[in-house]
Formats: C-alpha cells, structure tokens, sequence
C-alpha cells in the first residue's frame, strides 16, 4: 500500500490555537505517501482534526516542518489547499442560503483560479465531472439548502473534486449518508485511491472503509498512539486496542 | 465649481435642491445596498453596527474640533473594525462582547459631543449627524457619494468569487485555498468608507435601515447571490428616491421617512416571499 513517493510529511509538528493555552497537536511525525488511504481515530478531542487543518495548513504550525505536495506548509499554506481538497465536519445550511449546487462546486477551484480572475471553461468541465462523479448533476441548479443533510455533504465532497486534488483530507464523510450513498462514496475513494490521490479520512464509522487494507493512526491527546496497516475489519478494533477509544464508543 | 457643475439628473429634475437630494439618496442607496448584502450575508451586521457608530462618533469629535468630519469619520469606522479583533484577544473577551464595548464607547463619544455643541450654540449641524440633511449638500459632496457607489460596486464586482465564498462559509473559503483575510478586511474598509460618507446625508441612527434593509428585502425573492447583489440596490434607490421625493414635496424629513418606507416595503417582502410559502408548506 505504501507509496516511496511522500505527499505529506510532518517532522516534530506542534501547533497551537490562536489565544489557546497549549497545544493542541505536540511532536507529531508523520509521512504518507501518494496513493495510501490511511484512517484517523480516536477520542472526542485527541486532535484529529486538528492533524488535517494541520496538512492543509489552516492552523499555525509553532514548532516543526510540514511539507505537502512539495510545499513549506508553514510558508504557502494558500498554495497547499489548492492541491488538498477539505471536508469539514458537520456541515448544514439553512433554507435561505442563496447558492446553487453549482455554484457551490464552482468554489472549490476559486482558490486555485486565484484573484481578479474569472472562472473559465476549464472550471465548470472540472464542476460538471464532479457533480457527475458523485452522481448529483441533477441538482446543479438547486438551492444547496433546500437539500437534504446528505445530499449537502455530497456536494461539499463535489466541491473538494473539482479542483482535482493531490490529497482529500475528510472528516466524518459518512455522517448524514444513508447506507446506499456510503457505498458509491466508498467506491468513489478506492478509485480515487487506485488514481493516486491519497486519502486522510477521519471517521467513527469503521464498516464503510474500501475493501482493501488500510493505514490506521491512533491520535490520543494531541500526539500520535499508534500507526500501523490493518484490514479494514480490524480497524475498530485496533483503534480500541490502542487505549484510546472507550469501549462505549 | 458650484456653479458650473451640473447635477447627473438635472435634465429630469429641474430644482437644483431637489436633484441634489435625489443624486445623493440614490448613489447613497446603492453603495449601501451593495455592502449590505454582504454585511448581512457574511453576517457581521454587528460589526457593520458598530462601525457605523464610530463612524458617528468620529464624525461629531470632527465637527466639534471643527475639522473635516468625513476624515474623522472614516478614521473611527476604520479604526474599529481593525480594533474588534485584537480587542476579544487581548482582554479574553468574544468579539461579541468586545463589539459591545466598542457600540457602547462610541454612542457615548457621539451623545457626549453632540450634547456639548448644543450648550455651545452649534446643535442645528450636531443634529444633522443624527438624522441626516439632504438638502444643504455640496456638489463635492454628491460626488464623492457617486465615487463611494462606483468603488462598492466595483469591490464586489472585481472580487465577486472571494466575496461569495467568504458569504457561503469563512472557514470552506479558507479551506479552498482564498485569501480569506485580506478580502475580508478589505470589504470591512470599503464598507467604513461608505458608512462615513453616507452620514451626513442619512444620519447616525439611520444609516442602518439603507445597510441591512434592502438586503433583507432582496433575500425574501433571490435564490441567487448574484441576483441579491442586483435586487438589493434597485429596491434600495427606488425607496430612497421615492422617500426624497416624497419628503421634499410634504416638508417631511426625508432619511427617517425613507427609513419607514424602507421598513414598509420589507414587512410587505416577507409576506409575500415565495420562499415564505415554500417554508410554510413544509412546516
């Protein structure tokens, strides 16, 4: 599973939030290579989100190097997102939200398109393949919050595709999918996965992982427990071996 | 210069105090209504709040020092929405409280020099700042309300794609790459600027009702951003023309009887919203 070629690579990172009193990730050290699907688990705040805004360069990096797809994450964070696709968790919008699907999508390449300029052909090809790969083109036209949770989520995700990322940083992209949706997403990231793009999903739901092993990394109080490949089965389970998920969890 | 200049619609509108006040009510709509879509969608109305505020509180200390109180309205409006931040940081505080505190200094700063230029015999222009006065404008005056509606206009529509992804969500904007920051104190900038320049024809208590209002207005029909950013100052000119026209006619003060009207047309919006009706079916 194992890529020779790194994508991120994170040397005695610690970062803080703005105002916070210590940090909230400490010396952490980690390399995943283009193409591998690695899982983040562990507790309600052990930092797993923390590791992927993190990557994509969102939080101040205090202490350590980050580099992701060849980039000083800490100098070009700007630059790196608009190679990391991000989904963040938990995500609703109300009924007055005045944007469409497509609109929405289109976001997902304004970073990349950069300032002053005007999204072109390119663009909204990129927004039809993404809409078109999660199987919501019939929505481009809808209000995003006329939707329901989980077709909102799709469209998020859609959005993070239409920039055609190095990387796919996730969090919780099962939450709001009904059974059927969680199946084509997961076939959607095997695919993306077999592509070259590497995968970084943070979840709860261990039974909707690809049917192939995967990286597990077990963050516990801001570092990392435990980092290590497993069948997708054992995934739950080795988390929990790891010390850091109560049992009721 | 006065005299030569003449007014944009002076070949409708034949009385020159009444062109002026028109000209300005319109250029002051729109530039509103443009940064009040975002203010209202970005939903930093308590920032726009307080900064329009300071704005009035600068502008009364420059009346006082008997300055150019543009300037030191501009300065104030600017000067907050760049202290909000530092300040929840520095005392611990949420911006929400430290906005609080800002509102609260500046209305004291304004009421205070206000009040003490009335015991100073100088009350009549004091008041001005409260209400507004459409009718005794300079022709510098208008046009640099016609620059201030060209700038916002121009601001959101060279900067449309940031602006729209920092509406949708601040963090998903970061998160795809836009510099969240810059555009952000940007827009704050742009909408001081308008603040200052808009209060002596609107007034300090006033000058909200033409920054939320038409926006609020144009989100009961659009399900397009794009469309809010037409429908919100074309609503807000035809209310603010009408308001002019309509107090100048009957002697009535035109900002606070355009500020009813605004309010009238946005009670008639939410009745009749189509989205209101979709709501209330699901419901």
């Amino acid at each position: 599973m194992t890529s020779t070629v790194p994508v991120i690579r994170l040397e005695n990172v610690t970062t803080a939030y703005e105002g916070a009193d210590r940090p909230t990730l400490t010396g952490i050290s980690l390399t995943i290579g283009k193409g591998e699907f690695v899982v983040v688990g562990g507790p309600n705040g052990a930092g797993k989100t923390t590791l992927l805004e993190t990557i994509n360069g969102m939080l101040p990096i205090t202490q350590g190097n980050a580099v992701v797809c060849g980039q000083d994450v800490r100098g070009d964070g700007i630059h790196v997102r608009c190679r990391v696709g991000y989904l963040l968790q938990n995500f609703s919008f109300n009924p007055l939200t005045p944007f469409t699907v497509g609109e929405v999508v289109l976001m997902g390449r304004f970073g990349m398109i950069g300032l002053f300029r005007k999204p072109g052909i390119e663009d909204h090809d990129a927004v039809r393949r993404a809409l078109s790969l999660l199987g919501i083109e019939d929505l481009a036209t809808r209000p995003i919050g006329q939707l329901s949770g989980g077709q909102q989520q799709k469209v998020l995700l859609a959005q993070n595709l239409a920039r055609d990322p190095d990387i796919l940083l996730l969090d919780e992209p099962f939450s709001n999918l009904d059974m059927f949706a969680r199946e084509s997403i997961n076939a959607l990231l095997s695919s993306l996965v077999a592509s070259g793009v590497t995968v970084v999903i943070v979840s709860h739901a261990f039974d909707d992982l690809p049917d192939h092993p995967v990286r597990v990394v077990v963050m516990h109080d801001g570092r990392i427990s435990l980092d290590r490949e497993c069948y997708p089965a054992e995934v739950g389970r080795v988390i929990r071996n790891a010390g850091s998920v109560p049992r009721d969890a | 210069m006065q005299g030569v200049y003449r007014g944009m619609l002076e070949f409708l509108i034949g009385n020159t105090i009444v062109c002026n006040a028109v000209e300005a009510m319109l250029f002051a709509s729109v530039a509103c209504a443009v940064l009040g879509v975002i203010i209202t969608q970005v939903q930093i109305s308590s920032i726009g709040f307080t900064m329009a505020h300071a704005a009035f509180a600068g502008a009364a200390v420059g009346m006082f020092l008997s300055v150019n109180a543009t300037v030191t309205a501009i300065i104030a409006g600017v000067l907050v929405a760049f202290l909000i931040g530092p300040l929840s940081e520095k005392a611990r505080v949420s911006p929400d409280t430290a906005l609080g505190l800002l509102f609260g200094v500046s209305m004291a700063v304004a009421i205070f020099f206000i009040a003490y230029m009335q015991t100073l015999g100088r009350g009549f222009s004091a008041m001005g700042l409260l209400f507004g006065d459409v009718i005794s404008l300079y022709r510098e005056e208008i046009t640099l309300l016609a620059l201030i509606s060209v700038v916002a206009v121009v601001f959101v529509v060279v900067l449309y794609k940031e602006i729209t992804g920092i509406i949708f969500n601040r963090r998903i904007a970061e998160s795809v790459g836009i510099r969240v920051k810059p555009v952000y104190y940007a827009m704050l900038f742009v909408i001081a600027l308008t603040v200052a320049l808009c209060l002596p024809i609107i007034g300090g208590l006033l000058i909200y009702v033409w920054l939320v209002t038409p926006a609020a207005i144009a989100l009961q029909f659009c399900y397009r951003l794009s469309s809010m950013f037409i429908m919100a100052p074309v609503v807000a000119a035809i209310i603010s023309i009408s308001g002019a026209l309509a107090g100048l006619e009957y002697s009535l003060p035109v900002a606070p009887l355009t500020a009813v009207l605004f309010s009238v047309v946005f009670i008639a919006a939410v009745f009749l919203s189509p989205k209101r009706r979709v709501t209330s079916r699901k419901s």
